[in-house]
């Protein structure tokens, strides 16, 4: 299996359990090296103890002999390689306890008085020896203090033992925790991975049709990710919707135009008033069609959709516009936010924009001011732009026909309604909205297309 | 004026060069991108008409070719497509207006007589020349506020020569914007015309409109008001 295909349980599963381990061994072989380090320290105060017990039980002779205490510290002394070994040297006193007879051990060092000192584990022919000496000097009457070297030394079969029981409680232990956290996480990996399941169970009873939309009780971390799905999911409906209406629509808009025709061609009238009655409807097809097919052309409302900078559209747009009105000298001027994004189709915006600028060319006299702003959004930030031009405005009851389909402000400029109804439907497809006003600024037309943040 | 009409729908190109004659073009009509390349080098036009979807070679190439070798009249796009982006690649290329098909070609009289008046470096469509003042709309000549009556090729000269007052413009020049390519283009004819518009414009020889450049051509002397 390739990495990047791997399970979510597995992949939490086995970085968990790799952890583990990781850990659990760092502790296992800490709390060894510690209780090594003290059944060692336990062993040296023990053979210091011996050495103490050897000390006051000792004495010296007049002619500078050691006599040692009869009965033994430890009856280990005596059993002959018991594993526990004394030996004193200095001066001419060379001495061993019984159970040292006969082995090599290295039991000759003569140390200063008062030095002290532990060494093991010693390699020697019998196993691995843990050796304490001490350096004293012994007070001897009217005399030179005689130099001794006490040594007592111990083999290893004792701290063996107690470093394998413990290692024994230790592991068990280890690995039972080891299991049970195992277990508690991959329990918890489960039960955190539920609404995941939940949801994908869910988007196939939605393709299946037995459900309309995603819950809103998933927890916060997926909710981002259900309210996109559902975004989707609607805005998917709704194009549906409005492929189906918009076949509808061409063809019913187109009837009535044909209707009068027909009527015209059936009740005979002048050929001069039929000219008339073709030329005009086949002017309203015109529109229609013009409509419609800008309709068609158009992406509408989009969940997922890169930002479009307003600011390179409305530049390419007004270069062109100043070409095809270049003799009338309109001045464009731009009040650009840098952040002001369009969340949506590049040429939907072209068209937005294409249509309001030219509409605000045509009235112009001067001065046309295109101005953006961008609306903060928790999730998407909306956006609002004004277009303006210093022409004749627009009265009351013109704005209100302005924007119904195909009414146009004005017969003599051509478009010029059609152009706002196709602003106006475009839009409301982005749920937005179209707010026809007069400039304070300019003391013309004011347009104000408002996209609202995603919150 | 001489005008390239690059359209391959045939009864459209046809009825709309013919239209334009009437309107006193001289019109040179190509069906395909290859052949309005070809003529739109040969030819010094004062302005092209070319439809965005032809054969062979599109409108946006045909544009962006005569504008890479240096043709600087200006040019009208015909299309039917009414999408903002496309109207807007359309004019980067180099075009200077559009039209959207199906239009009514008074609209695109109105746009041609503004893309040569554009070009020529005026703003206005009334061309006014101290006393003389040619309405380009309307196609009417007076001198002093007295109407001029013209026949149509003198006017069509008097208005080349107005557009582009204060320039010389050879004989040969006149004849290649003024008539149609068959045209019998004998020098004679020009000089007949020009002397009639001298006469009519200038009976008493206070004016003095058109001066002849010996041997050049001719230059319209009175400068312009504008």
């Amino acid at each position: 299996m390739r990495i990047g295909s791997m399970s979510l349980t597995a992949r939490v599963a086995l970085s968990a359990i790799l952890a583990l381990v990781a850990f659990l061994g760092l502790t296992g072989y800490a709390l060894e090296r510690a209780f090594y380090d003290s059944a060692v320290r336990a062993m040296q105060d023990r053979l210091r103890s011996h050495i103490h017990a050897y000390l006051s039980g000792s004495d010296v002779s007049v002619a500078g002999e050691l006599i040692l205490p009869e009965v033994s510290p430890d009856p280990r002394f005596d059993i002959p390689h018991s594993g526990l070994y004394a030996a004193v040297v200095g001066g001419k006193n060379r001495w061993r306890s019984s159970s040292a007879i006969g082995l090599d051990l290295p039991l000759k060092t003569e140390l200063a008085r008062n030095e002290e000192r532990f060494i093991g584990p010693m390699d020697t022919t019998s196993g691995k020896v843990y050796v304490e000496s001490m350096g004293i000097a012994w007070e001897v009457p009217n005399g030179q203090p005689l130099p001794l070297t006490f040594h007592v030394v111990e083999d290893d079969s004792h701290l063996r033992g107690q470093l394998q029981v413990f290692r024994r409680t230790l592991w068990i232990w280890l690995t039972i925790a080891a299991v049970l956290v195992v277990a508690v996480l991959l329990t918890a990996l489960r039960w955190s991975l539920m609404p995941l399941k939940r949801v994908e169970r869910d988007v196939a009873r939605i393709e299946r049709g037995s459900l309309e939309l995603l819950a809103d009780d998933y927890p916060s971390e997926l909710r981002t990710l259900t309210h996109s799905i559902n975004d989707f999911i609607d805005s998917e409906r709704e194009q549906r919707i409005r492929n189906r209406h918009r076949m509808g629509d061409l063809a019913h808009s187109l009837k009535t135009p044909l209707a009068v025709i027909r009527n015209a061609l059936e009740n005979p009238v002048e050929s001069a008033a039929l000219e008339g009655v073709v030329a005009e409807q086949v002017r309203r097809m015109d529109d229609i069609v013009a409509y419609q097919l800008s309709r068609a052309g158009t992406a509408g409302h989009t969940t997922f959709s890169a930002p479009v900078a307003v600011s390179g559209v409305a530049e390419e747009l007004v270069g062109s516009l100043e070409k095809v009105h270049a003799t009338r000298n309109i001045l464009c001027e731009f009040e650009l936010s840098p952040d002001a994004c369009f969340f949506g189709d590049r040429g939907d915006l072209m068209e937005i924009l294409g249509n309001v600028l030219d509409n605000a060319f045509k009235w112009a006299e001067r001065r046309v001011l295109l101005s953006t702003r961008s609306i903060k959004g928790r999730r998407r930030d909306g956006l609002e732009i004004q277009v303006e031009d210093d022409g004749a405005g627009i009265d009351a009851v013109t704005m209100e026909r302005l924007l119904q389909r195909g009414v146009r402000g004005d017969e003599r400029v051509e478009g010029h309604g059609l152009g706002l109804a196709i602003v106006d439907n475009l839009i409301r497809d982005y749920r937005g909205e179209l707010l026809v006003s007069n400039s304070t600024t300019l003391g013309g037309a004011c347009f104000q297309l408002r996209f609202p943040p995603l919150n | 004026m001489r005008i390239l009409l690059v359209e391959d729908e045939a009864p459209l190109r046809e009825t709309l060069a013919a239209r334009l004659r009437r309107e006193g073009y001289a019109v040179d009509a190509a069906a395909d991108g290859e052949e309005g390349l070809y003529l739109g080098r040969e030819v010094p036009f004062d302005v092209a008409i070319i439809d965005l979807g032809l054969p062979k070679m599109s409108g946006m190439e045909l544009i962006t070719t005569l504008r890479e070798e240096g043709a600087r009249y200006p040019v009208l796009i015909l299309t039917a497509r009414t999408s903002w982006q496309d109207k807007v690649e359309g004019l980067k290329t180099g075009a200077d207006d559009y039209l959207v098909k199906p239009f009514h070609v008074e609209e695109l009289l109105a746009r041609l007589n503004a893309l040569v008046r554009r070009a020529t470096g005026w703003s206005k469509p009334v061309l006014e020349c101290g006393p003389m003042v040619l309405d380009t709309t309307a196609q009417t000549v007076t001198v002093n506020a007295k109407a001029i009556d013209l026949t149509s090729y003198e006017y069509k000269v008097l208005e080349y020569l107005m557009l582009h007052a204060g320039e010389l413009v050879s004989k040969a020049d006149l004849t290649e914007h003024i008539y149609q390519q068959d045209f019998d283009r004998d020098s004679n004819v020009l000089e007949v015309f020009i002397g009639r518009l001298r006469r009519k414009l200038d009976p008493d020889g206070e004016i003095k409109p058109i001066e002849t450049v010996r041997g050049r051509g001719y230059r319209f002397a009175i400068p312009r008001s504008e």
